[in-house]
């Protein structure tokens, strides 16, 4: 034990700290007697951390450490005591013991034993400490550290050659070396410690040492090339949704072509890709046929870019379905935010029973459309950056605009794109949410009722826009705004004086919208988004 | 207190209860000339139900045309609130259009006249004024 006054036997850091712990009360600097009593013993076995710790700067941290102990008498012993016990300390003392190979004469060559092994638990720590330490003193660790060190003169001595020569050559060391070369390396070349106070760590756990990520770059190309053969390939297949309907409609079917081949590439934006996807494959419209292959590109890109192309592929849209005339394209914006979010998170089914049909056929409608739009409008978005930046919400009001390309996309393979794009874009949308009502309905539907439905889901959307437009005039503006939606909904009875526009958003929309819908200020009064 | 507070909500109730009943009168007046019209009876019950729902519509419309105030940054309800409000149906809103143009009118017709009357009022002041001074002066 401690006792035996030659603690030296094996320098390691495992037994210093044995001794440690055996020797000193393990937790409490509140049993100065025991802690008195272990503590003599560690002052026996460490005197050179005391005598060093007062010279050195270390002193600061031992009356840190003393101010917790309790006794006054266990102050002395308890500080070597608490010294003792933490990595920071015995490394600190290590440091301070053990003499540098280099500067020392060969007595210290000795001293590089129990320091390396010590080092080792916090390397970082020792090189800071060899940083703080290494003015202090010289000769205090010649003079202590034969105490500590002995027998393992030789074998450190060949390991923190070998640990140098690793270290100038900057390679990582084998493992033999790496315990009490690091330490040896840290404490005997002070130069090391200072040209590379991290090296060590890294050399001594090369698993834990930090690695950049692998990113693998999406290969554009080779998506384009999957999406074109799939879709090729692909005769009319089913959504999700469609699967579980005995009647599929032909009109509807186009999507999960493009949806079928997307998944791979997109694994963090696959859901949005698909359903993106799905809707876009119905949505795109003859202009859109130029963007479909920017589409995959662009759900790769990354959704920050999504997101902010949807905001701008919204207004680009929302202008561009204005210049065709037609009012379908002007989505009720005032579903957008509630069911935006639901659809986007998936929740398609939930929101069934939250709203009207109407209201959940318009929800994913626009969800997806919006999806769609940002990837199909992205290039539009370029050519079409002086329109005015209508907010996201207001935007992702053109749903039957990006329906449109998707569907013309795929026309143009089976048949001419000439008279069904005048048609689809006011139908294809339509017969979406018609298909989502047969699915809820959980029971067949006839032919008549699910035009009928689509007639009154026209007529709503209709209605809806005509109320933003004249919301919007109403205010003498000529863009619809944030405030139009947020009016439209306060009629719908969607907000109302308990339930704010920012509680839907919050509720229903996923984060990345929500943080442009809701402003909110940074430090510096830097508020975002920019008004 | 809250004694207060319980007698006010007893008036406001019993106002509530009062702008109820005249609301149901007149909805009744209006049935009953509607019956003469098309020679139909109305139930007592249709009735209530007529003049329960006018009463909600009619806190509707006025929270309504309080957003749309607030919605174009004014704190007075205007004729365009109004407008705004109804314009689902197409015959009422032509109706209210109308008269909203024979008010614009007759006010303006009003501003003229009193325009008019303003001046000549100064004219004859002033007339006065001059003989005042003629006359001083004299």
């Amino acid at each position: 034990m401690a006792d035996s006054g030659s603690p030296d036997s094996e320098p390691t850091t495992r037994t210093l700290l044995r001794r440690v712990l055996d020797t000193a009360d393990p937790s409490t600097p509140r049993r100065p007697r025991s802690a008195r009593a272990g503590a003599q013993r560690a002052l026996l076995e460490t005197p050179s951390s005391r005598r060093l710790s007062s010279q050195t700067k270390t002193t600061a941290r031992r009356r840190s450490q003393r101010i917790r102990s309790i006794g006054k008498l266990a102050h002395v012993q308890a500080s070597g005591y608490l010294e003792e016990q933490t990595p920071r300390t015995l490394l600190k003392n290590i440091l301070l013991t053990a003499p540098e190979s280099s500067i020392v004469m060969p007595k210290s060559v000795v001293k590089p034993g129990p320091a390396p092994q010590v080092v080792q638990p916090s390397s970082r720590e020792s090189s800071r400490g060899s940083l703080e330490l290494q003015l202090p003193e010289l000769e205090p660790p010649t003079t202590l550290a034969p105490g500590l060190l002995a027998p393992g003169r030789r074998k450190q001595r060949l390991r923190l050659s070998v640990f140098q020569e690793g270290m100038d050559k900057g390679l990582p060391l084998s493992q033999e070396s790496r315990g009490n070369a690091d330490a040896s390396s840290l404490t005997s070349s002070l130069n090391l410690t200072f040209a590379t106070p991290l090296q060590p760590q890294s050399v001594q756990r090369p698993g834990l040492a930090r690695r950049p990520p692998t990113r693998r770059a999406v290969d554009v190309g080779a998506f384009l090339q999957d999406l074109r053969d799939t879709s090729l390939a692909l005769a009319p297949p089913d959504t999700v949704l469609e699967d579980t309907q005995p009647f599929s409609q032909p009109l509807v079917g186009r999507s999960p072509s493009v949806h079928h081949s997307l998944p791979c590439p997109s694994h963090s934006g696959a859901e949005d890709a698909e359903r993106a996807v799905s809707h876009r494959t119905r949505s795109t419209g003859p202009r859109l046929q130029n963007n479909s292959p920017g589409k995959p590109a662009q759900l790769l890109a990354g959704k920050a870019e999504e997101r902010t192309e949807k905001s701008l592929s919204m207004s680009k849209v929302k202008e561009a379905a204005r210049a065709r005339g037609s009012a379908r394209a002007q989505e009720p914006e005032g579903h957008t935010q509630v069911t935006e979010a639901e659809g986007s998170q998936g929740a398609i089914e939930t929101k069934e029973p939250e709203g009207s049909s109407g209201d959940c056929p318009t929800s994913s409608r626009r969800v997806s459309p919006e999806l769609a739009s940002s990837t199909p409008e992205f290039l539009q978005a370029k050519r079409i950056q002086g329109l005015e930046p209508a907010p996201p919400p207001s935007t992702a009001v053109l749903p039957s605009e990006p329906l449109e390309p998707l569907s013309a996309r795929l026309p143009p393979r089976a048949r001419t794109p000439g008279p069904k794009a005048c048609q689809n874009p006011y139908k294809t949308g339509l017969s979406h949410y018609a298909k989502l009502f047969s699915f809820y309905a959980k029971m067949p539907m006839e032919k008549k009722a699910l035009e009928m439905v689509e007639k009154c889901l026209d007529k709503y959307f209709q209605h809806l826009c005509d109320d933003l437009e004249m919301f919007a005039a109403h205010a003498g503006r000529k863009t619809v705004r944030p405030e139009d939606l947020e009016l439209l909904m306060r009629r719908q009875g969607l907000v109302t004086d308990q339930v704010s526009l920012h509680v839907l958003v919050e509720r229903h929309l996923p984060l990345e919208y929500r943080q442009l819908l809701i402003p909110c200020a940074f430090s510096g009064n830097s508020v975002f988004p920019a008004q | 207190m809250e004694e207060d507070d319980g007698a006010e909500e007893q008036q406001r109730f019993s106002y509530r209860q009062r702008l109820k009943a005249a609301v149901h009168y007149t909805v009744g007046c209006l049935c009953e000339e509607v019956a003469l019209d098309k020679e139909i009876q109305f139930s007592k019950q249709a009735i209530a139900a007529i003049s329960e729902v006018t009463f909600r519509q009619c806190e509707n419309f006025a929270k309504d045309l309080e957003m749309f105030a607030r919605h174009a940054k004014r704190s007075t309800i205007n004729t365009e609130d109004v407008k705004l409000l109804a314009r689902r149906s197409n015959s009422l809103l032509k109706y209210i259009t109308e008269k909203n143009e024979e008010i614009a009118q007759f006010n303006l017709e009003r501003k003229a006249k009193k325009k008019k009357k303003s001046e000549d009022e100064n004219k004859n002041s002033t007339e006065q004024a001059e003989a005042g001074v003629v006359e001083s002066e004299n």
